[in-house]
């Protein structure tokens, strides 16, 4: 799929700009704060109609308007078509499609497929396990948009679960009995939902994943990746599941009421990567890291590709100035002119010229976009825009 | 900015549902050019219908009678209740002009949120009712939200005991979220296949 033009209406920084992409590879550049990340999150928000910065739509319209606006035209292999998006300090939002309002959010997602990469992908594997969580429930929209609405209902009965547990302490009685079976039961039922696809983009990204970190770290090591739900069944029969949670639930009942708070449950899960049989997250040093998350996003695309059947966008946010040059050549060489790719960075230093001749560069400057038209001068050997966390 | 009999108004008007600023203030202006008697009988209605519309004994529709007029009416099928949150639906189902039996209005849906509890909502006395009655069927006609879902587990669950219970897709919400479609009651319905044995 090839996004042809992105516009953008008192979205952010930007008051009304256009940018039409003309190249596989579009490098933006600009100093800190002019408003890079915010054109990503544009792309991103068409994509998923989530924004990996905010929850709150006022933030994204721009400071003292009321409405913004994001549209873009996508070339997809079944045709041309213009996604909108209207968002609205209010939170109320309007998705638009081919010009026709729809009735559903469900209805834009899943047609511009994206993968972001950015710098804080990097604590993909350090992290806490619900930047994990959030990272392959991103995946899980993204290859099925019925997803989306899965993980909001059972984050619903989370809360109302939750509520339940809390109204009951307030008051230092117990919810009857009755009751809390009520939720128990919704919360298996959506859980189990969360639990299998979870488990199912996990086994089927894993051998690609596996792939491409040998081709990266030269065969010398190997990967695993395991999912580790909260609650475990021995079988994926739907009785099995059902019958895991309450015990589960049965077991952590004491806990539960007197942290009252849901302790069961998908919310509570976790991946773990491990490297020749050692966990990733505590002994992985940091270029075993960055080979390991390199290879889940080249992963990623794959897998979106493969299941979507085109080829995701890749929105690499900030993170390919942190790569040294040979993972740079690794990635840019992996995703060739496969995949369209909208780079930003601070400093076109850090790139290697090859990959520079062949890229659309536009320069952003306080919310205004700048396309540059003549061929770029570089002086040879420019040094690299130092990092310390290069490796 | 408004003298306060006017400012007044436009507060009390900002408090009804949907009705912002803007359009309190153009409520107002627009009550204030019409004649005198006009909005005597709007004060004298609002009162009327607050003082004197109350719920169904039976089935808590709200009516200005003891019993409402669908539970009075002869010709209406009493082997039939549908269960449904509000007078509302009562008032769309009524105008489909399809259904013709009776209602019972539930009053709310479970949601622990908002502090509602089982008990809060018309449930026990729609248990009482089925048993005295003896409907052949209650149909729920419950949204299918979280806490629609949830209320529908549990009145379903009371009443299995005592008649038939069935279920139809109601008050589909509109806009906003992301919604039940086709696809999420097809999802739901491989989920629960077996393989052929
Ligand atoms: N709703 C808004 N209205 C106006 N300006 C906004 C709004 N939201 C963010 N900004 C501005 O956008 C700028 C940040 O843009 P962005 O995050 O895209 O920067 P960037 O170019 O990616 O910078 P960096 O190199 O530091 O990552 C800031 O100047 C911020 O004040
Ligand atoms: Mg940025
Ligand atoms: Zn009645």
């Amino acid at each position: 799929m090839y996004l042809k033009s992105l516009s953008l209406r008192q979205f952010r920084n930007y008051d009304q700009q256009c940018l039409h992409l003309s190249a596989a590879k579009t490098i933006i550049v600009g100093d800190n704060a002019q408003g890079k990340t915010n054109l990503l999150e544009a792309v991103e928000l068409l994509s998923t109609l989530q924004s990996h910065r905010t929850n709150r739509d006022g933030d994204l319209v721009l400071n003292g308007e009321t409405t913004g606006q994001i549209h873009g035209i996508l070339e997809r292999q079944m045709g041309t078509m213009e996604l909108g998006l209207t968002l609205r300090r209010n939170g109320r939002r309007t998705v638009i499609l081919n010009g026709q309002t729809q009735r559903r959010y469900l209805d834009l997602l899943g047609l511009l497929n994206t993968v972001r990469f950015s710098s804080t992908d990097l604590e993909l594997v350090r992290g806490g396990p619900e930047q994990r969580r959030q990272w392959l429930d991103r995946l899980l929209t993204q290859l099925e948009p019925l997803y989306a609405h899965i993980w909001q209902q059972y984050q619903q009965v989370l809360r109302q679960r939750n509520a339940l547990l809390k109204s009951h302490h307030a008051n230092s009685t117990r919810p009857s009995q009755e009751e809390l079976a009520l939720w128990d039961a919704q919360l298996t039922a959506t859980g189990i939902r969360v639990i299998r696809r979870r488990s199912r983009a996990l086994a089927r990204l894993s051998p690609l994943a596996i792939a491409w970190h040998q081709l990266i770290s030269g065969c010398r090591e190997t990967l695993e990746i395991r999912y580790l739900p909260n609650v475990k069944s021995e079988t994926d029969h739907l009785e099995a599941w059902q019958q895991a949670f309450l015990v589960k639930i049965e077991e952590r009942m004491m806990a539960e009421y007197h942290q009252h708070t849901s302790l069961v449950g998908p919310h509570r899960d976790d991946i773990e990567f491990t490297i020749n049989n050692t966990p990733a997250r505590q002994y992985g040093s940091q270029g075993q890291q960055r080979t390991l998350v390199l290879a889940l996003k080249l992963a990623e695309l794959e897998l979106i590709e493969q299941i979507v059947r085109d080829s995701p966008l890749l929105l690499l946010d900030d993170v390919l100035a942190e790569l040294d040059l040979k993972r740079q050549n690794q990635l840019l060489e992996a995703i060739q002119d496969r995949f369209q790719t909208l780079i930003t960075t601070t400093h076109l230093g850090a790139f290697d010229a090859h990959w520079l001749r062949h890229s659309q560069v536009v320069t952003v400057e306080s919310g205004r976009i700048m396309t540059d038209q003549q061929p770029l001068i570089l002086t040879p050997n420019q040094p690299h825009h130092s990092n310390a966390t290069k490796i | 900015m408004y003298t306060l009999p006017l400012a007044r108004l436009i507060e009390q008007l900002q408090r009804l549902p949907g009705v912002g600023p803007k359009t309190a203030q153009r409520l107002a202006l627009y009550i204030l050019q019409r004649p005198d008697t006009e909005i005597q009988a709007l004060a004298q209605a609002l009162m009327d219908a607050k003082e004197k519309v109350g719920q169904c004994s039976v089935c808590f529709h709200l009516t200005a009678d003891p019993i409402c007029e669908i539970c009075l009416d002869p010709t209406r099928d009493r082997h039939l209740i549908c269960l449904v949150i509000d007078s509302r639906d009562v008032i769309a189902l009524e105008k489909t002009r399809e259904y013709r039996g009776l209602y019972h209005v539930l009053g709310g849906l479970i949601s622990p949120m908002d502090g509602i509890s089982p008990e809060q909502l018309n449930i026990q006395p729609l248990i009482q009712r089925v048993h005295r009655e003896r409907p052949e069927e209650v149909i729920l006609a419950i949204s299918p939200s979280v806490e629609g879902e949830t209320t529908t587990l549990y009145v379903g669950h009371l009443l299995k005991a005592f008649t038939r219970v069935t279920r139809i897709a109601f008050g589909l919400p509109m806009g906003g979220d992301l919604e039940y479609a086709d696809e999420i009651t097809l999802a739901r319905a491989l989920e629960g296949r077996r393989e052929l044995d």
